[in-house]
């Protein structure tokens, strides 16, 4: 047996390497525990989720004939939608600021990007529901053109999320050798055609990555949602949310379990493309969660 | 002196008539109104008319969306879909879980929050008028409005039915597990008492102020309108100091939890408890008891939220919902007194279950106090939130 | 011999900037304003941020003026702030701090051993597959996952039946509704938030580091303590931001597990705009809560300061400069 098979022989009957596995095996339970559960009791044909009758797919049935149950998730996806386009797009745009064009506004603005992460969820809630109210105009009835509730979601949700696709990007961008950008500037490019041909493509991966997170914040946002939804615009966190205090039904469970079947779908999609575009397996799953942005986390 | 309320005989002293309403009333002023109003009620004509219903008469087009502001589990969801296929208009339903959330919410929305209906409990609604919440309803629209029984029309916090025609009625109790719970509980001391030794930690409380500081004042004789600093004081001394660290959760719908095992005793409304027992295969495990020797009355109306934007469908579900038929439907579901010409026999002849818990007679109703909302609100209010925290 | 060297460099770059100057020279090169790109997040956050929450400020010195309406700011005053501090709530703002901290510790304690295994020692090759499993929780609904909980915690339920089986537990499982609940809910949702970034940090180590501390004669021990973890450092600080600050002002997670038990500060805020109509005194609170969270951050902030200061003073090593 050659020394290196040697080894790794015993680097594998080590204790410790032993007991490091065994944990990470037990933070695995650990972790998809109550995921298993959901799953399980979807199928649950009682009258509340909690408590198990029997087996059968009515819930399911219910969940898809459910208006107010579909209107919630339609609800959530578009307003996950806009939010993520307005994150994105502002969010970029202000990373590629900071990065390539710092100046005295900087730590002001850097300031209030490290406000808005720190001020807790119930906060912004309470405060943009009384500001939509004193505003009005498209937050309010007299928005003829799009769905008001939306509007109040999208501009909500876009908040937390512009911050940290701000320094998501501003993370990648400073990353990024300026030279490769100032090379294309003395061969003559033009600084917008420098931008979409080197900057743009370069920092593709941490905007996508934004993208993704601002979109799932915004799936998830329970809080200001509660707060500052209208019932025309009420998305599916509030409904499960009111639903907690109210009576649980198996139909929650159910649908949650088809949410959790697309959105594994789309990480895996996300994933493969990533893969494709050159990225290992690892750097697609971290820039899946974002870790870039991760403050004090070292760039690359 | 008898009052004669169309089968309901109540003995009692003309000054202290009670009509059936939810909760509370408006102190004082509100007290000369409901002595018009009773006269008005008691020398009624004959209106039992009941039987079938008509189509509501042309307002305008039913919309196709009708917004809901409601309590939990409170209609059928049969109903609601039997409502769409009629009418075209789908409905969706926000739940809240006390009176003083629904107003609030409304309040804060100030007309944006896009509801269009919303079913508070009657002595709310002078409040919420005031505040400019509510709409007008047009009775003209509402021709199954001749179902409603007269003893429930025309109520001191809205004569005329102007901003609202009546849901229900009902009462507060309280439902315990007797295998948890070896003591019975007759009166609201044996609750505190339980709630205090056999089943502390494992209690509920309706999650409104009200019914929150009523426990105090019903174990202790006092009216619980009452607005004297000292019982105030009393009151709030006892409920978090002496109630609420026994207390396992602030919950409006404990009926099915209870029977899920949630909990050994919880206080409730007739029509959740009763939930409870329909949806458990053991229900001669469970207690359900009424409070005494006072406890609520209550009564709940649909209303029509300011600057709703489905008007019609809003008129078109209360003329739906006063039909005797459908209006039977609901009962069976929710398991409160509607309130319809006819309802009780209707719903004794198809055989309903644990109608006890529906239909009160006139020595229980005689027990039900309606309360007020005075200046004593913001005090009962407080109480409740240093209960909650209190708790934790 | 150094000053020479510096103007060499010197004038190398003066030679690399004019020659690009040069070349742009006959373009007309219109840099645009420094801040210009960062204009609609500026507005995003101080019109839809900044405003409001200044509003927040601005009510938390006003009052409830009768039982209809639910802010008056003609009077100001700090008394909204002093009912805050009544005995009952203060024991609201202490339990949070509780809750909270010893939520993110666990998550550390949790977290740390499962981002070290994963970055450390799993292969290379399942590494990848490894990390997208931990994150499908993360990308589940946070609520759905605490209902998840609720399902297995129940008395009636798998967990209960489970340990009776074992004899762990005499009667049904009592823990929901119970602070305990609220903790272990807290932990779960939170923990990716906490392993995130540890991996990151301890993925990005390089493996020779550890091996030359090795070969320098350290043990395991000696090595994970002064190379791995100083240098993990910058990702165990992201991870305890990442799960202290939204731990602090979440109550949903306590609403669901914890019943009367969970309240925590977020509920009594959101409460107070709920149902109890007085804005005050929730902004009042909300306030506070800013300043809890702020705070505990700057302690700990100025604890870990002080304390590297310490340690670096204790570990320098002084070199005598020989005379040349």
């Amino acid at each position: 047996m050659s020394a290196v098979a040697a080894r790794r022989d015993r680097a594998r009957r080590d204790p410790v390497n032993l007991l490091l596995g065994a944990w990470g095996v037990a933070v695995f339970v650990f972790l998809f525990l109550p995921i298993v559960m959901i799953v399980i009791f979807s199928f649950n044909e009682g009258r509340a989720l909690v408590v198990w009758k029997e087996f059968g797919l009515r819930p399911y049935v219910d969940a898809l004939d459910n208006p107010t149950i579909r209107n919630a998730i339609f609800t959530s996806l578009r307003a996950a939608l806009g939010a993520a386009v307005i994150a994105t797009v502002c969010g970029t745009l202000a990373g590629i600021a900071l990065a390539r064009r710092p100046g005295r506004w900087t730590i002001g603005f850097l300031a209030l990007v490290f406000l808005v992460l720190v001020t807790p969820e119930i906060v912004d809630a309470i405060s943009l529901l009384i500001w939509y109210v004193r505003i009005g105009g498209p937050f309010g009835p007299d928005n003829t053109i799009l769905n008001y509730g939306l509007v109040r979601l999208w501009v909500a949700h876009s908040i937390f999320a512009t911050a940290v696709v701000t320094l998501i990007v501003r993370a990648r961008l400073a990353g990024l050798d300026e030279s490769l950008e100032e090379a294309s500037a003395d061969l003559y490019a033009t600084p917008a055609s420098t931008f979409r041909k080197i900057t743009l493509p370069l920092m593709m991966p941490a905007v996508l990555a934004g993208a993704l997170l601002a979109f799932s914040l915004s799936l998830d946002n329970t809080i200001i949602s509660s707060f500052v939804s209208t019932a025309n615009a009420s998305p599916w966190p509030v409904y499960v949310f009111s639903a907690v205090r109210a009576v649980l039904r198996p139909e929650i469970a159910a649908m949650s379990t088809l949410v959790l079947l697309l959105t594994l779908f789309a990480l895996g999609l996300v994933a493969l493309v990533l893969r494709r575009g050159g990225a290992s397996g690892e750097e697609a799953a971290a820039m899946l969660v974002g870790v870039e942005a991760a403050p004090g986390a070292p760039g690359k | 002196m008898a009052e004669d309320f169309d089968g309901v005989k109540i003995l009692a002293p003309r000054a202290t008539v009670q009509r059936m309403t939810r909760r509370h009333f408006m102190a004082g002023s509100a007290m000369a109104i409901f002595s018009g109003s009773v006269l008005l009620a008691a020398c009624g004509e004959d209106t039992q008319t009941g039987g079938g219903s008509e189509s509501p008469s042309a307002g305008g087009e039913v919309e196709d969306q009708l917004n809901f502001f409601h309590w939990a589990e409170y209609d059928d969801p049969a109903v609601f879909k039997d409502f769409t296929d009629k009418y075209g208009a789908a409905t969706k339903i926000d739940v809240y879980a006390s009176n003083e959330e629904a107003i609030a919410k409304l309040t804060a929305s100030a007309g944006t929050s896009g509801y269009d209906m919303v079913i508070p409990t009657g002595v709310f609604i002078p409040q919420m008028v005031s505040l400019d919440l509510l709409e007008e309803i047009d009775l003209d629209r509402i021709p199954n409005f001749k179902n409603v029984d007269e003893i429930y029309r025309d109520q001191p916090w809205d004569p005329g039915n102007k901003h609202s025609v009546p849901k229900d009625w009902g009462s507060t109790g309280w439902i315990y597990d007797k295998t948890k719970v070896s003591s019975t509980i007759e009166t609201w001391n044996d609750f505190i008492a339980v709630a205090q030794g056999e089943a502390s930690g494992k209690t509920s409380v309706l999650d409104t102020p009200g019914n929150l500081a009523g426990i105090y004042f019903w174990a202790n004789g006092i009216n619980w309108a009452t607005t004297d600093q000292a019982e105030l004081d009393a009151a709030e001394e006892f409920t978090v100091n002496e109630l609420a660290p026994h207390i396992k959760a602030y919950d409006s719908y404990p009926g099915i939890a209870l029977t899920e095992g949630k909990y050994a005793l919880s206080h409730a409304w007739n029509g959740d408890a009763r939930q409870g027992l329909l949806s458990t295969d053991e229900p001669d495990r469970y207690v359900w008891g009424l409070g005494a020797p006072v406890t609520e009355l209550w009564m709940d109306n649909w209303c029509i939220v300011k600057g709703a934007e489905h008007p019609n469908a809003a008129h078109a579900w209360i003329d739906y919902i006063c039909d005797p038929k459908v209006s039977l439907t609901d009962l069976a579901y929710h398991g409160y007194n509607t309130g319809i010409i006819g309802v009780q026999e209707e719903a004794e002849a198809a055989g309903l279950e644990f109608l006890d818990m529906v239909f009160f007679s006139d020595e229980q109703v005689a027990t039900m106090d309606p309360g007020a909302v005075n200046e004593a609100q913001q005090r009962l209010v407080d109480i409740w939130n240093k209960a909650k925290a209190a708790s934790a | 011999m150094a000053g020479i060297e510096n103007a060499e460099i010197e004038a190398a770059e003066t030679q690399a900037a004019g020659a690009g100057v040069g070349a742009g020279a006959e373009r007309p090169r219109r840099r645009a304003p420094r801040f210009l790109l960062a204009i609609p997040a500026w507005f995003l956050f101080v019109f839809f941020f900044a405003v409001p929450v200044l509003f927040i400020f601005y009510y938390s010195f006003g009052y409830k003026p009768d039982i209809f309406r639910t802010i008056a700011t003609d009077h100001l005053s700090f008394d909204r702030y002093g009912d805050s501090f009544s005995d009952t709530f203060r024991d609201v703002f202490s339990g949070t701090l509780q809750v909270s901290l010893t939520g993110t510790l666990l998550c550390l304690l949790i977290g740390f051993p499962f981002a070290y295994w994963l970055a450390v020692k799993v292969p290379a090759r399942w590494r990848g597959l490894l990390l997208g499993l931990t994150i499908v929780p993360f990308w589940t609904n946070f609520l759905v996952r605490t209902l998840g909980w609720l399902i297995l915690l129940q008395p009636n339920g798998p967990l209960s039946g489970v340990l009776q089986d074992l004899h762990l537990i005499g009667s049904p499982l009592d823990i929901l509704d119970t602070r305990e609940a609220v903790q272990l809910g807290v932990v779960y949702n939170y923990l990716p938030l906490m392993i995130f970034p540890l991996f990151v940090a301890l993925d990005r180590l390089d493996p020779a580091l550890r091996e030359a501390s090795k070969d320098l004669g350290a043990n395991r021990w000696r090595t994970f303590r002064q190379v791995t973890l100083p240098l993990a450092s910058p990702g165990v600080i992201a991870g305890l931001l990442l799960v202290f600050i939204p731990l602090t002002g979440d109550y949903i997670t306590a609403l669901v597990l914890g019943g009367a038990k969970g309240n925590m500060v977020g509920a009594l805020v959101a409460s107070q705009f709920n149902t109890a109509q007085n804005w005050a005194l929730g902004s009042a609170m909300a306030v506070i809560l800013i300043l809890m969270i702020l705070g505990t951050v700057a302690i700990f902030a100025a604890i870990g300061l002080v304390g590297r200061a310490l340690i670096q003073r204790r570990r320098r090593v002084e070199i005598a400069v020989e005379p040349a």
